[in-house]
């Protein structure tokens, strides 16, 4: 008897597990017909970025169409994996991404993007028209502008005052004011982003173009004379090199074992306005032999296959683009714009860094959308630790990963 | 002439310095974060930050208290830990005795089985896994995540407790049994009273893996993040004030747990339970 109700309870537990985990079921027609009136929208944006869009930007397009807006917060690294699962669940629940223009090729390679070449017509003609390339993969559009960046030269006012140094407009000034600060403080106070990954590609790529050269060949005459100088340049840079990201040269910063690094405008945030280190200037960087060059970043706008309210979403879409928003993002966020009809007033204090970027976006140029874009981040990584941390020669070093960039353009059928 | 024992004059020697120094360097990092979440910005960003806490503020504490992101993952990660422990118990601990009282090689095999799942990274079977759990509507839910931290706990958790009910002697049992007690009888008041040190290290051990999971609340969330999540936006976000905060707020509930679930760990507790 008592093993009986043993039994029983046993399979009664397993019978409530088998239903919590069905979940109770699919989608019931209301529900699809409900989910029509809502627009569910990924973005990655801090606290003051998320006020700003659900009190200024949603609003005017929600009263519009008569729709609500659902934002969720997804940072550009997870966005692949969560739009992944949903699109081989058959269960793709948003309908518009805007992400960091670095991170696109996944969503090309697993396709998890709609194509939006049928919609070219919708980007703005004020678009900077750099931003466009951006979106484009083997000449399908997938991605519309949306919000250019571009990294800017962070420095400390009150090192280079007192040691009478200006802000390195050039190489041969960077060298210069590199050796001062070794000469004076015994220890390199110059970043170069040497972390052998997508950050110091950033800065490899920004090096080697201002020389001439192409980042994605490798070897010619610009690559060589790039990475000549940032031999020459590298006895007088920082120890901190090595872990620079996109992150830690803030910490460089606030904490001074740093007085001159490239990084995204992020930093004025962090350091200037909520770190009170007011001493900590901006400017649009320096120029190399050829011309003045920047990687642009910033975001995107794409949808995601399958995504459930697509009409929706590309009106969505084109309501971002549209001036007035872009204005907006301008004036309460000090983002620059995508459009060059569109102007906004920043804030007082972001002024000289929003001035920076804007500058600096005169110079930005694209990266190329690559389907072996993976192979190209190794081999500029690769002759980074082989030439500058192992002291290899120059150009056997480059003819070698030249090479290796060439057979990655054969399988990808390029 | 009576030999000195040179190891055991050694290790009562170096005992307390040891255990001081291992104390002192699993405290430091805890005590940063804490000193980072109470300082002013000017204190922490500094070319030489002080060790002790200068100016102490709220500062950071209040605007979390005040930007309505904490209470929401605070009990969503508190509610799913502590239903996937209960659960992972009351599924583990009959399994494990059940198991513990298998003849040795049968014991082994399904030991080994219960991990055959944790031999594989976590990212790698975290998409597939998430994947089914979207076709069941699984997503934004505590019932998705606890069946996915169950994924993850349920192993451990069996074989803590296979080793718990091996040291309790069959002999206990069967005295009950002798006595005119059922079987069930005899698990719940004979076995798994003495078990109880076994299950309370358990229960810390899946609460604590719970509490802190990463992989699968990111997949399985949208919108309703766990508070591991939460201090990682703050992290991605480079907010060192808030992510410390949120760091240090994590820590809480962890210690509380670990202190409520100690007293359960006793030594000695079979001592004489049996008379050879």
């Amino acid at each position: 008897m008592k093993k009986g109700y043993l039994r029983f309870f046993a399979m009664a537990l397993m019978l409530a597990i088998i239903i919590a985990a069905a979940g109770c079921g699919g989608n019931t027609e209301q529900a699809q017909e409900t989910r029509k009136n809502v627009l569910k929208v990924s973005m990655g944006l801090a606290e003051e970025e998320w006020k700003v869009m659900k009190e200024d930007i949603f609003p005017a397009f929600e009263e519009k169409y008569g729709i609500k807006i659902e934002p969720y917060q997804m940072e550009a690294g997870d966005t692949v994996k969560k739009l992944e699962a949903m699109h081989q669940a058959g269960a793709m629940d948003i309908d518009l991404i805007t992400q960091d223009n670095m991170q696109l090729a996944p969503l090309v390679d697993k396709g998890l993007v709609e194509d939006l070449s049928s919609y070219r017509d919708m980007i703005p003609k004020e678009v900077i028209p750099a931003l466009i390339p951006v979106g484009e993969f083997d000449g399908k559009l997938y991605f519309m502008p949306y919000r250019p960046n571009v990294e800017i030269a962070f420095y400390n006012e009150k090192k280079f005052d007192e040691y009478g140094l200006k802000p390195p407009t050039n190489w041969d000034e960077l060298l210069e004011v590199a050796k001062t600060f070794k000469e004076k403080e015994g220890v390199g106070r110059v970043v170069i982003k040497q972390n052998l990954g997508p950050d110091s590609t950033i800065h490899m790529f920004d090096l080697i173009r201002s020389a001439g050269g192409d980042p994605t060949v490798l070897n010619d005459e610009g690559s060589v004379r790039a990475f000549t100088f940032l031999k020459e340049l590298q006895p007088y840079l920082s120890p901190e090199c090595k872990k620079a990201d996109w992150n830690t040269p803030n910490q460089f910063l606030a904490t001074e074992s740093a007085y001159l690094v490239q990084n995204w405008p992020f930093t004025s945030v962090v350091v200037v306005r909520d770190g009170g280190k007011k001493e900590i200037k901006a400017y649009n960087g320096w120029r190399g032999p050829v011309k003045e060059s920047h990687v642009l970043g910033g975001e995107v706008i794409g949808i995601p296959k399958g995504a459930p309210n697509k009409d929706m979403a590309v009106k969505f879409m084109e309501y971002l683009m549209s001036k007035e928003v872009q204005e907006k993002l301008t004036s309460k966020l000090g983002w620059p714009s995508m459009r060059t009809d569109a102007y906004g007033k920043v804030e007082d204090w972001q002024k000289p860094y929003f001035d920076a970027v804007s500058e600096a976006l005169k110079h930005a140029e694209p990266r190329p959308n690559l389907t072996y874009w993976a192979d190209v981040d190794k081999a500029v990584n690769g002759a980074l630790r082989e030439i500058i941390f192992e002291g290899k020669d120059i150009r056997a070093t480059l003819d070698k990963y030249h090479n290796m960039i060439e057979q990655a353009k054969k399988a990808a059928g390029n | 002439m009576k030999r000195i024992d040179y190891s055991e004059k050694l290790s009562n020697y170096l005992y307390l310095p040891v255990a001081v120094l291992a104390m002192i360097a699993m405290i430091i990092p805890v005590y940063i974060l804490f000193k980072v979440s109470v300082s002013s910005p000017q204190e922490i960003m500094t070319a030489h930050p002080s060790f002790l806490i200068k100016k102490f503020t709220l500062e950071h504490w209040k605007a979390i208290f005040k930007s309505g992101n904490l209470w929401a993952p605070l009990s969503k990660s508190f509610t799913v830990a502590t239903m996937t422990t209960l659960i992972a118990i009351i599924i583990a601990a009959p399994a494990a005795y059940v198991i513990a009282r298998m003849p040795s090689k049968a014991k082994y095999a399904v030991v080994l089985s219960l991990f055959l799942l944790r031999m594989f990274p976590e990212v790698a079977i975290a998409l597939s896994i998430s994947v089914q759990f979207l076709k069941w509507n699984l997503i934004d839910t505590n019932t998705g995540l606890v069946m996915a931290h169950l994924i993850l706990n349920l192993p451990f958790a069996a074989w803590i407790l296979v080793g718990t009910f091996e040291t309790i002697p069959k002999g206990l049992e069967e005295a009950a049994l002798v006595d005119g007690a059922g079987k069930v009888e005899a698990l719940l008041k004979i076995i798994m009273p003495l078990a109880i040190p076994g299950i309370a290290v358990a229960a810390i051990f899946v609460w604590l893996n719970s509490w802190n999971e990463f992989t699968y609340a990111l997949y399985l969330t949208m919108s309703k993040r766990t508070l591991p999540l939460q201090t990682y936006y703050y992290v991605v976000r480079g907010g060192w004030f808030d992510a410390a905060t949120y760091g240090t707020i994590l820590m809480i509930p962890v210690l509380m747990v670990t202190f409520l679930l100690q007293r359960y760990m006793k030594g000695g507790y079979l001592s004489g339970a049996v008379k050879g």
